[in-house]
């Protein structure tokens, strides 16, 4: 790494860093989730971009590195054809396939009982050991070549799995490649480990959200006890994969889980509740979050308001970004609320006079990220995110005095840091982090002469990976 | 003692039960009710406390969901009943629904369909990734009154734009009414493609669509 580009980082993770823990830095941080946005900057279509993954984190950097931003995704595209569709992923259409190759990733899910990952009588099944659900059924469901625990094993099932955890480590070590290859450019990698709320994934990934509609009204019970199951799981996945120096916050995807998607009772009763844990459990073990709350969250930022102070950043998308400065901003970090419409129909005047706005209300005392409202899509027209990005550059500049700018380790102190909360649920058959225990394997095994751990710390470490194969598949 | 009936057959749409929405339905045809009574009386009855728990806040997108599932239901047992004895329910209005082309989204264009249905508007709905061409197709086809489009994606709700400037070309602009709708959509963007409405949910939908028909 440069000098120069060593200390481009050090001045951009302080910044971010600064700003995400609510305090000011020297100028309001961009950080710009860039999606199908840095592909239209870098010259490519989307088609191609959703088959070379390394593209995929080529035009993140570069998009980053020729405007000057702070911090980005390392990947914010992250569907790849060649992974998910060798593990023969039904539900993702991919650009060039079937729909424009300008267009981008788009999603389906469950619409019908028929459909579902997860059936309204199985509930108990999930409930009790979620790790095996998803081994013996839900994989087969989710995918269109694997089949269930039980059925004939098929050529495409097995070549579903060896080309498709294939191309999961390639996807993953290239990650790994990546992201340092971001930060060697001097650009701060955005987020750390992702997280989804556990009635986000029973709305996307096991019952649908159709049927969710039901569950919550006519299966209440079965609901909370699968989203109480999911709490562990979820937790080890996020706090497993996050930054504990408290440099890079983790972030969670927040989709369906407000008023109307689901009612206030809903959102009170279960979304918070069994969200709550996994974010106060994550600041216990030195990371932040980021909440990027797609839509409109105006009516539960109250609740968000009794999380430890400075443990998340409220992204703001269609929620009112000056309520929530004033309901959240003493505690926490805001980022976001640049309208994507204003990027993809309106004028750099107007993307100007928008980013003025929101810099002098609510970046006014820190503690606040410039970004767009949601992940930028190839329809924004370039010269308006460069508006924004050039705006916030020159005007939101805090006049501070001369003189070194505190530590990262004082940005980041804390008066104290709360104990993981104590969360009681439903014993399961098998541990988090756990698929096929040591326990149960050595019992094929021919018996270990001596020094047994060192088999079994090899054989958790790689277990420990198949489970995360499996958890990141449904969490994705 | 049809009154009971009809505040079970409300009920059950309230409460989103398919079965017993269904079942009700098959004691009135077996009874001998006339299907428009149970229709207008009963079930509709249902949709419009619904649609008003909505309005007030008291009942969120999940309740619109379930009722509109249980209205197609009993409507499956009572439509072929009503066509038997040479009755038509009466129709509020002649909609084409479609999600527009490249976009494969479809619960929110799904549910402003059932709900429009319940409502008393016959639905033509064309499914996802629906080219303009078609559109404007069925819309001259059916004579309809009003076309409703969706698109949930920034990136794709171009097409909308597509849509009416597609009627425009085929002389159907000034015959029908033009409602967006989908998560990017908004007033300022149904001014700026000349479409006639847009509808933030379900019921929003309905009640701009009867305005615009001058139901309202």
């Amino acid at each position: 790494m440069s000098e120069d580009a060593h200390s481009l980082y050090q001045e951009r993770l302080t910044r971010y860093v600064t700003a995400n823990y609510n305090g000011k830095p020297d100028r309001v941080p961009l950080r710009i989730f860039a999606e199908e946005f840095s592909a239209k900057y870098c010259g490519y279509d989307n088609y191609e971009v959703a088959l070379d993954h390394e593209l995929q984190f080529d035009i993140n950097r570069e998009f980053a590195v020729r405007t000057g931003i702070d911090a980005i995704q390392t990947n914010s595209v992250v569907n790849w054809f060649g992974m998910q569709k060798a593990l023969s992923w039904e539900g993702i259409t991919f650009p060039g396939f079937g729909i424009p190759v300008d267009s981008v990733n788009q999603w389906a899910e469950p619409s019908s009982e028929e459909g579902a990952f997860l059936k309204a009588d199985e509930y108990d099944e999930f409930n009790d050991d979620p790790t095996a659900f998803l081994v013996n059924k839900w994989l087969a469901r989710f995918t269109t070549s694997m089949q269930p625990v039980g059925s004939p094993v098929t050529f495409d099932h097995n070549m579903a799995f060896i080309n498709g955890i294939m191309a999961y480590n390639q996807f993953f070590n290239t990650w790994g490649a990546k992201h340092v290859e971001l930060v060697e450019a001097g650009i701060v990698p955005a987020v750390g480990s992702v997280l989804k709320a556990p009635l986000d994934i029973l709305g996307d990934k096991l019952r649908g959200y159709i049927n969710l509609c039901f569950d919550l009204n006519q299966r209440r019970d079965n609901v909370i006890e699968a989203c109480e199951a999911l709490v562990p799981h979820l937790s080890n996945l996020v706090v497993g994969g996050a930054d504990q120096s408290g440099d890079i916050p983790s972030i969670i995807w927040m989709h369906r889980g407000c008023v109307p998607f689901i009612s206030r009772r809903d959102f009170d009763e279960i979304y918070f509740p069994t969200l709550k844990p996994i974010i106060e459990t994550l600041w216990s073990k030195g990371a932040q979050i980021i909440l990027y709350a797609e839509g409109n969250w105006d009516q539960h930022l109250e609740a968000f308001a009794t999380l430890p102070e400075k443990s998340i950043i409220f992204h703001c998308d269609k929620t009112d970004i000056f309520k929530a400065h004033r309901v959240l901003g003493d505690k926490f970090c805001i980022s976001g609320g640049i309208p994507n419409m204003l990027l993809t129909n309106g004028t750099p005047d107007q993307v100007r006079a928008t980013c003025k706005k929101i810099i002098d209300e609510v970046a006014r005392d820190g503690g606040y990220i410039m970004d767009a409202g949601a992940l930028i899509m190839n329809d924004a027209k370039i010269e308006n995110v460069e508006a924004m990005i050039e705006f916030t550059r020159d005007y939101g500049v805090y006049s501070q005095g001369s003189g070194s700018s505190p530590s990262l380790e004082k940005v980041k102190q804390v008066d104290s840091r709360p104990q993981a909360p104590v969360y009681k649920f439903k014993e399961q058959k098998r541990t988090p982090g756990v698929c096929l225990p040591w326990e149960q394997k050595r019992k094929e095994l021919a018996p270990v002469v001596e020094r047994e751990e060192l088999a079994r710390n090899v054989w958790e470490s790689v277990d420990g990976q198949g489970y995360g194969f499996l958890w990141v598949n449904l969490t994705w | 003692m049809n009154e009971s009936l009809y505040r079970e057959m409300a009920q059950s749409i309230i409460n989103g039960n398919v079965e017993l929405a269904a079942s009700l339905a098959t004691r009135a045809v077996e009874a001998g009710i006339d299907p428009l009574e149970a229709v207008n009386k009963g079930y509709s009855a249902g949709v419009r406390q619904v649609g008003e728990n909505f309005s007030n806040g008291s009942a969120y997108i999940p309740e619109l969901v379930i009722a509109g599932a249980a209205m197609k239901s009993a409507m499956a047992v009572l439509e072929p009943e009503i066509a038997k004895r040479g009755e038509e329910r009466q129709k509020m209005g002649v909609v084409v629904l479609a999600t527009v082309e490249g976009d494969i989204h479809d619960i929110g264009k799904n549910l402003v369909g059932t709900i429009m249905s319940a409502y008393g508007f016959e639905v033509h709905d064309l499914g996802i990734d629906v080219p303009t061409s078609q559109i404007v197709e069925k819309t001259r086809q059916v004579n309809a009154d009003i076309v409703a489009v969706s698109a949930l994606l920034t990136t794709t709700m171009i097409q909308q734009r597509d849509v009416v400037e597609g009627l425009r070309q085929a002389g159907l602009r000034d015959s029908v009414k033009v409602m967006v709708g989908g998560a990017p959509v908004d007033n300022s963007w149904v001014k700026e493609i000349g479409a006639d409405g847009y509808g933030e949910d379900a019921i929003q939908a309905v009640n701009v669509a009867k305005e615009l028909l001058g139901l309202a």
